[in-house]
């Protein structure tokens, strides 16, 4: 009689489930294109809006009063670059907080549960997933729409700015567990979301910086990493100014929440997850 | 063996058409309503996301002012993004509150249900719209406060008329509404898409946000070309008294004439068009499909 012996997973194994994870990710919205289309053009549309409002009612002072509000005169590139980082973060929201909620409605959650991989390690794929879409659909859009305005993409620390990018996504996959965590908990929360992206977006000085704000709220937008990120990267690109007035400082506060937020994160979505398969059970929806 | 007489009276006191339809509207628009009771942090925060996106909005217009937060916009740019504001929150709740319900109905399971009761079909999509009207209008009498208060007095010419615009451009909307419905059930889970491509084509043709004069050229020409384009022209217009270079599009009696025709054709349009959906979906079997 042959007797089957369990070995926990090692690395190896734990990455092989993460990557197929990511792979099964990208086949599901490969077959999807007109998403990824629209992807390329909301955050256009977006930056568009204030962009042609400022022009009619500012005329030939558009880009002097943008100067002298923001710090830069290209408002073309300043409010591309606001919109397609705000797509990466409210992708990144939904991509995570939807995880769940996306193996329920596929009739897979129970499968996943039950094989010897842990939900976090599931997950990792879930955010390299969300990272590779968000991240190559915003550059794209970002030189889509540089060339429908007729501004130079190329422009600045190139090299700088894509730190600051890859830097800030860390943290914000760790608040997005967080926002997880929530979805799991209160399950249809769509509303919910929408409105996250919007507190986001403001918090964040999608389209203005955020220094226009009162001093409190100023302060509550800057304990939250997509603003330094997409302050980083405008500064990097356009000169705007950095918070704390060199790059190093500005990537070093970036580290700190690169270092706290992910095991934050993990920490409430695992403890919410633990709770809620002890009571009511996850599989609810 | 009990007989079943051909001639045996109904246990039911039958009701004349127009009282069954209304009845049936009627407790349609209350199963939307409970539906939505149900979930009252739904309700609230989509309240608060309206406020958030009028914020957002008005923070980057004013990055264009001379003073930038401290500066007070002309009334007429006030009235043209608020006004246009209004008509951008109900054609997108039109779009998923009519079109995407039928999208809902199906993955509950109960569209099947609902076209085998004798009900009236147009009261199903009908109820949907109530529930909007009134949601929406609070939402944009909000929405115009508190952007009144950022950027500015709102003018206010002209109501009788203003508010005519108001529901035919409604009425229109609704009818695009109806038709996305039809839509809906032929292209299923990409619908989700289509809402948004929709959205979004009217955010940059119909010009809610900005003056027609901001759109190049051949852009323009594609406002032009679709109706709702004057209901919003014709609409902020005239509630702005129609100032130098107002209405954009065409003279406001051309643009009344243009918006009538689609607030009483494309209701009829859009139910022909979701009538014919519905029954190719039904003779294809897929109307519980998705």
């Amino acid at each position: 009689m042959t007797t089957i012996q369990y070995t926990p997973p090692t690395f190896r194994h734990k990455l092989s489930a993460m990557l197929a994870e990511t792979r099964l990710r990208l086949i599901n919205i490969s077959r999807y294109p007109g998403q990824l289309v629209m992807e390329f053009i909301i955050p256009i549309v977006f930056a568009a809006m204030p962009m042609l409002l400022g022009q009619a009612t500012a005329g030939d002072q558009a880009a002097a009063n943008f100067a002298a509000n923001t710090g830069t005169a290209n408002y073309v590139a300043y409010l591309l670059i606001g919109a397609n980082v705000f797509t990466i973060v409210s992708g990144a929201f939904w991509h995570i907080a939807y995880w769940v909620r996306f193996e329920q409605e596929t009739g897979t959650l129970e499968a996943v549960y039950i094989t010897p991989t842990s939900s976090p390690v599931l997950i990792a794929g879930v955010c390299l997933y969300s990272a590779i879409r968000s991240t190559g659909t915003a550059v794209i859009a970002f030189l889509i729409g540089c060339l429908i305005f007729r501004v130079n993409p190329f422009q600045g620390d190139i090299i700088l700015a894509l730190l600051f990018l890859f830097v800030g996504l860390i943290p914000l996959y760790g608040i997005a567990f967080i926002f997880g965590a929530v979805v799991l908990k209160i399950k249809e929360s769509q509303s919910v979301l929408n409105l996250m992206q919007w507190l986001v977006s403001f918090l964040m000085g999608i389209f203005f910086p955020v220094t226009v704000l009162p001093p409190f709220v100023r302060f509550i937008a800057q304990l939250f990493p997509p603003t330094w990120m997409v302050n980083g990267v405008r500064s990097a690109l356009l000169g705007v100014g950095f918070f704390l007035e060199t790059w190093y400082l500005d990537m070093a506060v970036l580290w700190a929440f690169l270092l706290f937020a992910p095991l934050f994160g993990i920490w409430v979505f695992t403890r919410t997850e633990g709770n809620l398969r002890g009571n009511q059970g996850i599989g609810q929806f | 063996m009990t007989a079943v007489s051909p001639h045996k009276k109904e246990p039911y006191e039958r009701m004349s058409e127009p009282m069954a339809t209304l009845s049936a509207f009627a407790a349609m628009v209350k199963k939307e309503f409970i539906i939505q009771l149900r979930y009252p942090v739904e309700f609230v925060a989509s309240f608060a996301q309206i406020f958030l996106i009028v914020v957002v909005l008005t923070l980057a217009g004013l990055m264009f002012a001379p003073d930038g937060v401290q500066s007070e916009s002309s009334s007429d740019v006030t009235g043209l993004v608020v006004y246009g504001f209004v008509l951008f929150i109900y054609l997108s709740d039109t779009l998923w509150s009519v079109g995407f319900n039928v999208r809902r109905e199906q993955k509950q399971g109960t569209l099947e249900q609902l076209y085998l009761s004798p009900a009236s079909k147009f009261a199903a999509l009908a109820s949907r719209v109530a529930l909007t009207l009134l949601w929406t209008g609070l939402l944009s009498i909000g929405a115009a406060v508190l952007m009144s208060s950022m950027l500015g007095e709102l003018p206010f010419h002209n109501g009788p008329l203003a508010l005519y615009i108001l529901l035919m451009t409604l009425s229109g909307t609704f009818g695009t509404g109806f038709a996305f419905a039809a839509l809906t059930l032929r292209i299923k889970e990409a619908a989700n898409t289509a809402v948004n491509l929709l959205q979004f084509g009217f955010m940059v043709f119909c010009a809610p946000f900005f003056p027609f004069a901001a759109l190049p050229e051949p852009m323009l020409w594609i406002a032009k070309a679709i109706p709702l384009s004057y209901g919003v022209d014709a609409f902020r217009s005239t509630l702005m008294g129609y100032p130098n270079g107002f209405p954009e599009l065409a003279p406001i009696g051309v643009e009344l004439g243009i918006v009538t025709l689609f607030g009483v054709a494309m209701p009829l349009l859009g139910f022909w068009l979701y009538r014919k959906a519905e029954n190719q979906a039904r003779r294809r079997g897929s109307l519980s499909e998705y």
